[in-house]
């Protein structure tokens, strides 16, 4: 079952009288539980399309059908919603909020979302120990190393139980073991929740553990394999 | 959850919170400072000239202000209905004419009393120190009560005999002497070097008038509130007479109250205005130093509206507690002067009694003030951070995102 579509998906960028297209006319297909990485080099479009994919960023011209819904045609306040209710983001940098813990953090889109205390707990609970943080639950981000702050986030990205998660570089501000560690434990939670994952990296390990791999290059899809 | 964010932003930056805290404190306590400074001040003055002086409100008959006609007077207490219980009244006898010592001669004002009456109207007993002498004794034939101030430009002192001139009803002029029993002094100077007080019944078989006559009645009650609901129900009972309440009488006392209530909200204003920059500017860099936390909570699925409320809860913090530590500050500085006064003679002498103002100063706490001063501070804080929330509003998710 196809959980994310696109159509003829075009981002262009107007610089002066310059016109870079990003993403060439990109179709693709995501399935329900895939693990995907998008590859490619720097500039090839990778983030780009996953912004667009994600909610965060509009196409010039095509679809991004996501759960037989356009999201396209989204308002801005639509597009806020839809990113709160069906995506998961895990960023390069980790992202999670200093003043929080890791509880906090983990929690605080299913308090965004409104759901009920006790289910907040529960499932805050039962992802810290998946991630391996049970012993770190009331940590500040800065308490936390970068492996452990990137397991939060990830963490975070699933708590809500979202549609897919984008991860935009995950692994690159990590070193080698970590970044294994944290793979491991990301193909773990996608075999057993069967969420989503789609990537964008450059690293080699990532695209090594990926079951599909899509190369872009200046901005079109080169190649798509699956493992 | 917004709330709890709210509360833990504003002690990420402790220092910066800590300066625009202490601004806001160190702001509110001068402002209520200066407010329960001022209002103590003039209401204080108010007060002692109206218990001193002036009384709530005076009727004369209709001429008698005009040049103190020793024959427009009034036959006894108007009957007046509806005062309220606590409404003490005193009937006068006011005389212009001379007082003169060995020494010296003055022109001043005399007013026949009734002591007991008067007491209960007048404080200026009060006011005679234990070592000057007591008000209007039965044990000193024809006494008077004369001020420091008079004391001293007649050169008399206690048991000194003094002798008063005066025209009488009937245009005769009557000296009769009188034997200083007390020497008071009020904070108000120019009352002082005005009025003296004898006995009704001493003053009264010389002045040719009926029986019962009377120059002035003075009314007073125990706030000025109260006068100012009774003074209109008097005023309409007695329409031939002139009713006059202490704003009338003085109005320079009560131009002094309206312009320090309007000097006091443009010191508050002047302050909210500093204050709001603060905010601006300190909101403005809570704002730019957590764009990439900004830019994650939009991607996540943050509302503008709930961003906005966020910030607007940080700002409401932040002015909430500097205004309760301003005003805890306030209060614990302002309640030992409570009691015992502030007193100004040391900056100008008695620069301030010789204009009618008290120069100790009782500082009146007022809640309603302070509570008030306090809601303006936080309104001024939310409208300050308008701009900075909106500011992060226009904040590019991606963008941000980006930010190192």
């Amino acid at each position: 079952m196809s959980i994310i579509k696109t159509k003829n998906l075009v981002k262009v960028y107007s610089t002066g009288l310059m016109e870079v297209r990003a993403v060439d006319n990109v179709n693709l297909t995501i399935e329900q539980g895939e693990f995907t990485a998008i590859v490619g080099p720097s500039g090839s479009g990778k983030t780009t399309l996953l912004n667009m994919i994600g909610g965060l960023d509009r196409p010039t011209s095509g679809e991004i059908i996501v759960d037989s819904m356009d999201i396209t045609q989204l308002s801005q306040k639509q597009l806020v919603d839809f990113r709160l209710k069906n995506i998961g983001f895990v960023f390069q940098s980790y992202n999670l909020i200093p003043v929080l813990t890791a509880t906090e953090n983990v929690s605080f889109i299913m308090e965004l979302q409104g759901r009920e205390k006790r289910e907040i707990d529960a499932r805050t609970k039962e992802i810290l120990s998946d991630v391996g943080l049970a012993d770190r639950l009331m940590s500040r981000p800065a308490q936390l190393s970068g492996g452990q702050q990137q397991r939060v986030a990830v963490a975070r990205a699933m708590a809500s139980r979202p549609q897919f998660i984008i991860a935009d570089e995950p692994t690159a501000n990590l070193d080698s073991k970590t970044a294994e560690k944290l793979l491991d434990m990301m193909t773990e939670i996608n075999k057993k929740e069967n969420i989503t994952f789609l990537f964008s990296t450059h690293d080699s390990r990532v695209v090594s553990k990926a079951r599909r791999v899509i190369v872009l290059e200046d901005g079109k899809i080169v190649s798509d394999e699956r493992k | 959850m917004l709330i709890k964010l709210a509360w833990k932003n504003i002690w990420r930056n402790k220092v910066r919170s800590g300066v625009i805290l202490s601004a806001i404190a160190i702001g509110l306590f001068a402002g209520t400072y200066l407010a329960a400074f001022m209002e103590g001040w003039i209401i204080g003055t108010v007060k002692e000239s109206i218990d001193t002086d002036i009384a709530c409100i005076q009727i004369h008959s209709p001429k008698f202000l005009a040049n103190y006609d020793v024959r427009e007077y009034l036959q006894g207490f108007p009957d007046v209905a509806e005062m309220p219980d606590e409404t003490t009244i005193s009937g006068r006898i006011v005389l212009a004419g001379m007082l003169q010592s060995a020494n010296n001669a003055l022109g001043i004002t005399a007013k026949g009393v009734i002591p007991e009456q008067e007491k209960t109207v007048s404080a200026v007993w009060k006011t005679i120190p234990d070592s000057m002498g007591v008000y209007l004794p039965d044990d000193i034939k024809m006494p008077i009560v004369i001020s420091k101030k008079t004391a001293g430009k007649l050169k008399v002192h206690l048991k000194s005999k003094i002798v008063f001139t005066f025209q009488n009803a009937n245009e005769e002029m009557q000296s009769v002497a009188f034997r200083v029993c007390g020497i008071y002094k009020t904070s108000n100077s120019m009352f002082d070097e005005n009025a003296v007080f004898v006995k009704y019944d001493d003053i009264f078989p010389l002045t040719a008038l009926p029986e019962n006559a009377i120059h002035e009645v003075a009314v007073n009650f125990p706030d000025l509130k109260t006068c100012d609901w009774v003074y209109p129900k008097i005023k309409a009972a007695l329409p031939g007479l002139e009713v006059l309440s202490w704003k009338e009488i003085n109005p320079t006392l009560s131009l002094s109250l309206g312009a320090t209530e309007f000097f006091g909200a443009i010191i508050i204003g002047i302050f909210l205005l500093a204050l709001s920059f603060g905010i601006v500017n300190t909101m403005l860099m809570a704002i730019l130093e957590r764009t990439k936390e900004l830019g994650m909570l939009k991607a996540i699925g943050m509302s503008k509206n709930k961003i906005f409320r966020m910030i607007m809860f940080e700002t409401v913090f932040l002015t909430f507690l500097g205004s309760v530590a301003g005003i805890i500050l306030a209060t614990i500085v302002l309640t030992p002067s409570l009691k015992t006064g502030i007193d100004l003679t040391f900056m100008m002498g008695d620069t301030f009694e010789d204009y009618g103002f008290s120069a100790i100063v009782y500082p009146v706490i007022n809640l309603k003030m302070f509570v008030e001063i306090a809601v303006l501070v936080i309104f001024a804080g939310i409208l300050s951070a308008i701009y900075p929330a909106r500011r992060a509003l226009k904040i590019n998710t991606i963008e941000a995102i980006k930010t190192e």
